[in-house]
Parts: structure tokens; sequence; C-alpha cells
């Protein structure tokens, strides 16, 4: 980004002199903020990706072969993984608002990304995956949808603190 | 995005809705299990009650019983179909008459239970028993296959005769509707529907009710009482309702008087000097927006 010039035709003086890499730093950490805000987006739009093979049964797929099912062992019970399901949504829930609460920058999207994956793999692998596929989803949708809310709401209060800072920089 | 409540209600909305979501149809995926499970329960019973129904006129060979018990099972309305088959798979008697002396085919998802391998399975679970699929006619069936066992009775019964190492005999299949499942199992899912719409409503409301009564009120009240100080009008009280407001609201009265005192003694000071007082600045009205 080019300096602007003085309006008034006067040499700035060195206290504005230095003030040009707080800018550019200033400016550093809007495009982080802004990244880091569209990390929520990503992890939405991966999550319905993987949905979207989850729906069709992961049918492209190949099929476990006898022998990786007797490496792999039994499936654990389609009641058990649903409970585990709920008890997975009721905390992730409840550390989402407390973090939100707190106000941290730290997006936990990845993370729940893998459980979830790991939900539709249980169901596949327990052949139960038509019949609880919609439970996955709706709790993937709600924790990725509020991560990206906090991840958002605070990246947004965090800009605008930023960006009125450079506005004072640049007066 | 930036007011109160937008920022109290979204994130609440979103956490209950989502929760109480993935609890309704993980509670719909139990339940419809578990009706399932109860009614193939109940058709295996049915299968043994017809099963022993039809043992007497089996002794007897009395085929013409046999058709006749076989024909009337079939015209129940729920019934779809109900036939028997022997060991070789040949329908012996059947509720539809074209279906007689065919061969099934022991790929089919009722038969392949047991005969997937090459030694065929003689004893099975009910579960295993039962196969769902739509028949020709485009209904939902539960169908239920009953083996009928090898007895002594069988074995040296005069009128035929069954070697004794044959272990099944040959195997009853019934289909019932599932039509009436499917029903309940609808209107359990519209009744859920229903209850996480109320409990949306009944979340963002409360939410929103209480917030507006209060945070929002006391606010927009503060806020009035910020602009008419800003004015010079110090003499409405400071506005009530939580401590914190009225906490700040009495802050911004003893502010505002004190501010007025500071006037009103520099005023006295600049008219005794006979200096011009200048007038304050009129502030803007920027705790309205």
């Amino acid at each position: 980004m080019t300096e602007r010039s003085d309006p008034s035709g006067e040499q700035p003086t060195p206290s504005r002199l230095d003030r040009g890499p707080l800018r550019e730093e200033v400016r550093r950490e809007i495009r982080r903020l802004h990244q880091l805000s569209n990390r929520g987006l990503w992890g939405l739009a991966i999550f319905i990706l993987i949905s979207l093979g989850a729906q069709r049964n992961f049918n492209f797929l190949p099929t476990f072969s006898e022998g990786a099912r007797a490496v792999l062992g039994a499936a654990p019970p389609v009641k058990l993984i649903s409970i585990a399901l709920v008890v997975y949504s009721f905390s992730a829930l409840v550390l989402i608002l407390s973090r939100m609460m707190g106000g941290t920058e730290t997006y936990r999207g990845w993370a729940h990304l893998g459980y979830l994956s790991g939900f539709y793999f249980f169901y596949y692998y327990a052949e139960a995956l038509p019949d609880n596929f919609w439970a996955v989803f709706a709790a993937g949708a709600t924790i990725l949808s509020l991560e990206y809310y906090a991840i958002w709401s605070y990246c947004s209060e965090a800009i605008r603190t930023e960006k009125e800072l450079l506005g004072k920089l640049e007066d | 995005m930036r007011s109160i409540a937008a920022k109290a209600v979204v994130p609440v909305a979103v956490a209950v809705t989502g929760f109480v979501v993935v609890c309704c149809i993980l509670l719909y995926s139990f339940i419809k299990g578990d009706m399932l499970n109860s009614a193939i329960q109940r058709e295996v019973s049915l299968a043994g009650i017809i099963v022993k129904s039809t043992r007497y006129a089996m002794l007897h060979d009395d085929r013409e019983s046999l058709r006749n018990i076989i024909s009337n099972i079939g015209e129940q309305s729920e019934v779809e179909h109900s036939r028997i088959f022997n060991h070789s798979g040949l329908i012996v008697y059947s509720s539809d008459p074209e279906e007689v002396n065919q061969l099934v085919d022991k790929k089919n998802a009722g038969c392949v239970g047991c005969h997937e391998k090459e030694v065929p399975a003689t004893n099975l679970g009910p579960m295993e028993q039962a196969r769902r699929f739509a028949n020709e006619k485009g209904h939902h069936v539960v169908a239920i296959t009953a083996p009928i066992y090898n007895e002594p009775s069988c074995s040296t019964a005069e009128c035929h005769f069954h070697p004794a190492n044959l272990k099944v005999l040959g195997t009853l299949d019934i289909g019932l509707s599932a039509e009436p499942l499917r029903a309940t199992l609808a209107t359990l899912a519209w009744r859920m529907v229903v209850f996480c719409l109320m409990v949306l409503v009944l979340t963002v409301g409360g939410v929103c009710a209480l917030l507006r009564r209060n945070i929002l009120l006391p606010i927009t009240n503060l806020v009035a009482y910020a602009n008419a100080a800003t004015r010079g009008n110090t003499d409405a009280p400071p506005p009530g309702g939580i401590d914190e407001i009225e906490m700040l609201g009495q802050s911004l009265q003893s502010l505002a008087l004190r501010l007025e005192k500071k006037d009103r003694e520099l005023e006295a000071l600049r008219g005794r000097g006979g200096e011009p007082v200048p007038t304050r600045p009129t502030p803007p009205d920027t705790f309205a927006d």
C-alpha cells in the first residue's frame, strides 16, 4: 500500500512517519482476522461435502471386505452410538457457548469435523447410516454453525476495533 | 447483528433448536426400531400359531384343509401374502393360486438368511426371520419366514413319510402390510416437528421477552435520560429497573448536576469580570442513535 501524500504540502513529522509500520501491522491484523472468520465457513462447507457422501451411504467407497471386518471387529450397537452422539452434541454446545461467553479467538471446528466424520463412519460400519444420517447432520450443522457464529462475532468485533485504530492512525 | 437481542437470541436459539432436533431424530429412530421389533415379534408369534394350527392337517396329509387355511389367512385385509413351500423351495400352498408349484429363488431376501452358506442354517432368531420390502403392488410389507420342523410324529406317520434326518420340512412365509406402522410413524414424526417448533418459539420468545423487560427497556430509558441530561434537563429521576442501569443513571445524574453547577459558577465569575460568557456548545444527539 502506498503512503498517502500530505495535502498541506508540509513535511511529515517524525512521529507521523513512525506510524507507517504500525498501520501496516494493523492492516495485517485485519487480514488475519478476516481469514480466521472465514475458517468457520470452510468448516461448514467441508462438513456439507462429507454429508453429501454420507447421504448416499458412501456408495462411491469400496465396501468392507470380510477380512477387514474381521480385523476391525464387530460394530458397536447403534443405540450406543446414538447415546454417544447426544452426549457429544450436548457437551460441544455447552463448550462453544462458554467459549463464546469468554470471548476467545480459538476455532475448534476442525476437531468437530473429525468427531462428526467419526459418527458417520461408525453408523456406516454398523450399517445404520441411512436411518441416522439426519441426526448426525443436524448435530453437525448446529455445532459448526455455532462455532462459525462464535468466531465470526469475535472477529467482527476485533476488526471494528482495528479499523477504528487504523482510522485514528491515518488522521 | 450488533444489538443485544440478536447477540443473545441467535446462539441460544441455534443451540437449543439444534439439540432438540438431534434428540427428536434419535428418539424417532429408537421408537421406529422398537415398534418394528415389536411388529416382528408379533408376526413371529402369528407364524408360530399358524404352523401349530396346520399341524394336524399336515400329520393327516389333509391337503384340502391346508389349502383352505392358507387361502383364508390370505383373505385377511392386512395379510399381503401367505404361502408354504417345501424344503426344495417349491410353493405347495399359497393365498395366490398362481404361485402354486413355482420355485422360490433361494437368493431372495427371505431365503438368503438360511441359504447363504452351502449347508443351510436351520435356526434363526426372530429378527433374522423378518424382511421388509415393497411388493409388486407397491405396498410396504413386513414378512416372516417360519421353518416347519420335522418331528418324530411326522417321520413315522403312516400317510406320508419324511426321512428322520431331514430337519426342516418346509417354510411358512407370511407377509403383513406395514402401512399401519408407517402411518403411526408418520403421525409421530409430525408430532415431533410440532414439538420442535413449540420449543423454538418458547425459547426464542422467552429469551426475547426477558431481554426486552430486563435489559432493552431500561437501556432505552437510560438513553432517553442521558439525552435529556445532555440538553440540561436534570429534573427527571434516573431510570430504574436493574441495579447496574440504576447505578449508571445515578452516575449520569451526578455528572450532569456537577456540570450544571460548574457552568453556573463559571457564568457568575465571568459576569463579575464583565466578560461575555461563551455559550455551551449544543451536544449532538448521538445517544438516541
